[in-house]
């Protein structure tokens, strides 16, 4: 019978389609682990196009600085901040993109390095002696004992000499923080609302410049913003088909699984939680803001969120509105535990409706900075709402690190813990 | 907080796995109660004389007993711990805060009660060490601004210490005791409860080996002898002993059996430490300084591997996720 036959035939040739599957309905691993590599490969490519219209808009400000040009390209930078944010998530677990990741977005900076700051901004510190060196001021400069010729500013200037200068990490040189910095200047508001007020001015030639050094300012931004993007290159080919990136996660499955799983973890835990939200919290102080130059730490920590659920739902929307999807983290659990993974995609919801409550909050006028205010109750509810999802979510995380088979790997981030025998040897 | 809400469900449940139950009645409970005892000391002796010279010792003896418990970052310490120790400060929020309060004699800084909410920098045993022991800041006069803010410190960290110690001994232990039992959501089984005291052993060997050790050590080009925790009143090596002691002593709670490796590393822990030159590590920029403080560092993972081969590999426990996870 003709129909029984292609029936047979279409079913043969749709075989590879479930291969990816096995009986109980769970996908195989190395499927998971392609689409979370397809999730990194299309957030930084996303990076970076939204990072190239920021150089576009850096340039068209420079050419003509204005109220408008300076408008567009911060918007540009928010533009570019919401994908970049949801690639943190990769960070934790795979080496190659934790050793870049200082390149584009370390944080927090003594940004007086860079370039003027208020009087009230302490001078150098106990721990950094050139956190006002003011390098745009600054053309020859001594720098731990180095004579530096800072007369031209370029990228190679910014990558090789600035850039955490005297080994200390807040000598932040570049990246999304320094271009933050210089188009929006230092946030003197305090626990105020308002972001940084700085004027286009700071870019006008001639008698117009207002800072000082409006040339040195445009040459540092325009280097700043090349680097950002040729930084960015290097983690889109580093997850594209041959990339190192991409290769190390494919190359083990369980480890590539664990990666998954301690970046969601790390990043919920250590990082989002402790380091950028609660320890800014109970030191009230708006420098402790993540994107604190602009007023977009809202942002920043809604999509840091975001790519952590990304990641365990196979799932993550474009810049252009596109999905990237496939075979997920979630469903692998699924197969092995259903409840554990209702437990994680509830908690995962839990934090992000906690998040989306400061993004909303903020957005309607209760900035970020006034949350952090001693003694404001709302905000500190508001804070530690995330805080405690985050927290409650890694538990989860560790519940399933124990429930997938994933024997023989160890978390990163210590020697021990990595390699028992490494202190042996 | 959460976990209160769990406790009438989780009184009636069966006796806990031994090692939880060790870890707590041998070592986390006399702690925090150890804790609250030097703390209110420290505060009652501050009241009569808030001067450098009579607060040095009951200051010393609080850091010492924070040291057997002050590394357990979970339940009431996940957050409370913070406050008690905020270190390290990398951009030097402690002196900026402290000398704000002063030069503005903000009225915060007489009200201990008001004084919860301050800045973390500002509050603790590391904000009273820059008081008493910065000559920035340990000058000042009976009866000055500075003299009530050392006051209203100490009786901060006193209620502190008491509130940790309540937290625990009313509150959490009962949600370690049940893990597993029905209406525990932090704990699903007694194995995830010994998971989560494991983690705070290595992760407190850890961040003494990375950061109480590692940040002054720096590279070898460039030390940094004032990242040393606690250097300015000299503790630095004896907080590296203090807290290596707790965690073995915790893990030695937790284990069903002998840990004969793990008490011999520790011992040459102790050996090593002896060598160190300065208590306040603050001549490393010395290289054969620096080597013995190396062997320390070195000694210290030692420990946690031993503690992992001894411990972790018996009963089947890997190590969740830290706060120190992030960078």
């Amino acid at each position: 019978m003709k129909f029984a036959t292609s029936t047979a035939l279409a079913m043969l040739l749709a075989a590879p389609a479930f291969s990816a599957t096995d009986a109980a309905g769970a996908p195989d691993k190395a499927s998971v682990l392609e689409t979370y590599a397809d999730i990194a490969l299309a957030g930084y490519e996303d990076s970076l196009s939204t990072a190239k219209a920021l150089q576009e808009a850096v340039e068209a400000l420079i050419a003509e600085p204005s109220e408008e040009t300076l408008a567009a390209a911060r918007e540009a930078w928010l533009v570019s901040r919401n994908p970049y944010q949801q690639t943190e998530v990769f960070r934790f677990g795979n080496p190659i993109v934790d050793d870049w990741e200082g390149k584009v977005n370390a944080w927090p900076l003594d940004e007086g390095l860079i370039d003027y700051v208020s009087e009230e901004y302490e001078g150098p510190t106990d721990e950094n002696e050139y956190a006002a060196l003011n390098i745009i001021a600054t053309p020859q400069a001594t720098i731990a004992g180095q004579e530096v010729d800072a007369s031209e500013i370029t990228p190679e200037l910014i990558a090789d000499t600035l850039n955490e200068a005297d080994g200390i990490e807040t000598n932040v040189a570049r990246g999304y923080h320094a271009i933050e910095f210089l188009l929006w200047g230092q946030d003197l508001n305090g626990t105020e609302p308002g972001a940084g007020e700085r004027p286009y001015t700071d870019y006008a030639t001639g008698d117009d410049c207002t800072g000082g050094n409006c040339d040195r300012r445009a040459d540092y931004l325009k280097a700043a913003t090349t680097l950002l993007v040729s930084d960015l290159e290097e983690m889109v080919a580093a997850w594209g088909a041959d990339g190192e990136a991409r290769g190390a996660v494919l190359e083990d499955e369980n480890a590539g699984i664990t990666a998954m799983l301690t970046g969601m973890g790390s990043l919920s835990y250590g990082e989002q939680a402790g380091e950028r939200m609660r320890l800014g919290l109970m030191l009230n102080d708006p420098e402790e803001e993540h994107d604190c130059f602009s007023d977009n730490t809202h942002n920043s920590h809604f999509y840091d969120g975001k790519g952590i659920q990304n990641v365990y739902l196979g799932s993550y929307t474009r810049v252009d509105g596109s999905t990237v999807e496939g075979a997920s983290l979630s469903e692998l659990v699924a197969a092995t535990d259903l409840a554990l993974d209702d437990e994680m995609k509830t908690k995962l919801d839990t934090t992000m409706t906690a998040l989306g409550a400061i993004k909303e909050a903020a957005e309607g006028g209760f900035a970020y900075d006034q949350m952090l205010a001693i003694g404001d109750e709302k905000g500190e509810e508001l804070i530690m709402g995330g805080v405690n999802g985050l927290i409650d979510q890694t538990r989860t995380v560790e519940r399933i690190v124990g429930a997938l088979d994933l024997s023989g790997v160890a978390f990163e981030g210590s020697d021990s813990l990595d390699n028992p025998d490494a202190v042996f040897q | 907080m959460r976990y209160s809400l769990m406790l009438c469900a989780c009184l009636a449940a069966s006796p806990a796995m031994a090692g939880i139950e060790e870890a707590l009645t041998d070592h986390i409970l006399p702690g925090f109660a150890g804790f609250s005892t030097a703390a209110d000391a420290l505060a009652v002796t501050a009241e009569a004389d808030c001067s450098p010279d009579a607060l040095r010792a009951p200051w010393n003896a609080a850091f010492d007993a924070w040291t057997e418990i002050g590394d357990v970052r979970m339940g009431p310490s996940e957050t409370g711990a913070l406050s008690v120790s905020f270190w390290p400060d990398a951009r030097g929020f402690t002196p900026k805060t402290l000398r704000r309060l002063i030069s503005s004699e903000e009225e915060v800084g007489t009200d201990p009660t008001a004084f919860a909410d301050v800045s973390i920098a500002a509050r603790g045993l590391f904000a009273l060490e820059q008081m008493l022991y910065d000559a920035d800041f340990d000058d000042y006069a009976p009866g000055s601004y500075a003299c009530t803010l050392v006051q209203t410190a100490t009786a901060d960290l006193a209620s502190q210490a008491q509130a940790l110690e309540a937290g625990w001994r009313d509150g959490y232990s009962a949600v370690l005791r049940s893990a597993g039992a029905e209406g525990n959501s932090a704990f699903l089984s007694e194995q995830e409860a010994m998971t989560a005291l494991y983690t705070q052993v290595l992760s407190s060997l850890e961040f003494t080996a990375d950061s109480r050790l590692g940040r002054p050590l720096g590279t070898f080009e460039r030390p940094r002898p004032t990242r040393a925790e606690a250097w300015r009143s000299g503790r630095s090596l004896r907080n590296v002993l203090l807290y290596a002691e707790a965690a073995e002593e915790m893990a030695m709670a937790l284990s069903d059996g002998e840990m004969p490796q793990t008490e011999a590393a520790m011992q040459r822990l102790r050996d090593a430490a002896e060598k160190v030159s300065d208590p306040s590590l603050q001549d490393i920029e010395d290289p054969s300084a620096r080597l013995r403080v190396e062997i320390v560092q070195q000694n210290v993972r030692a420990l946690s591997g031993y503690i992992e081969q001894e411990l972790g590999v018996p009963l089947g426990l890997t190590a969740g996720f830290n706060s120190q996870d992030g960078d």
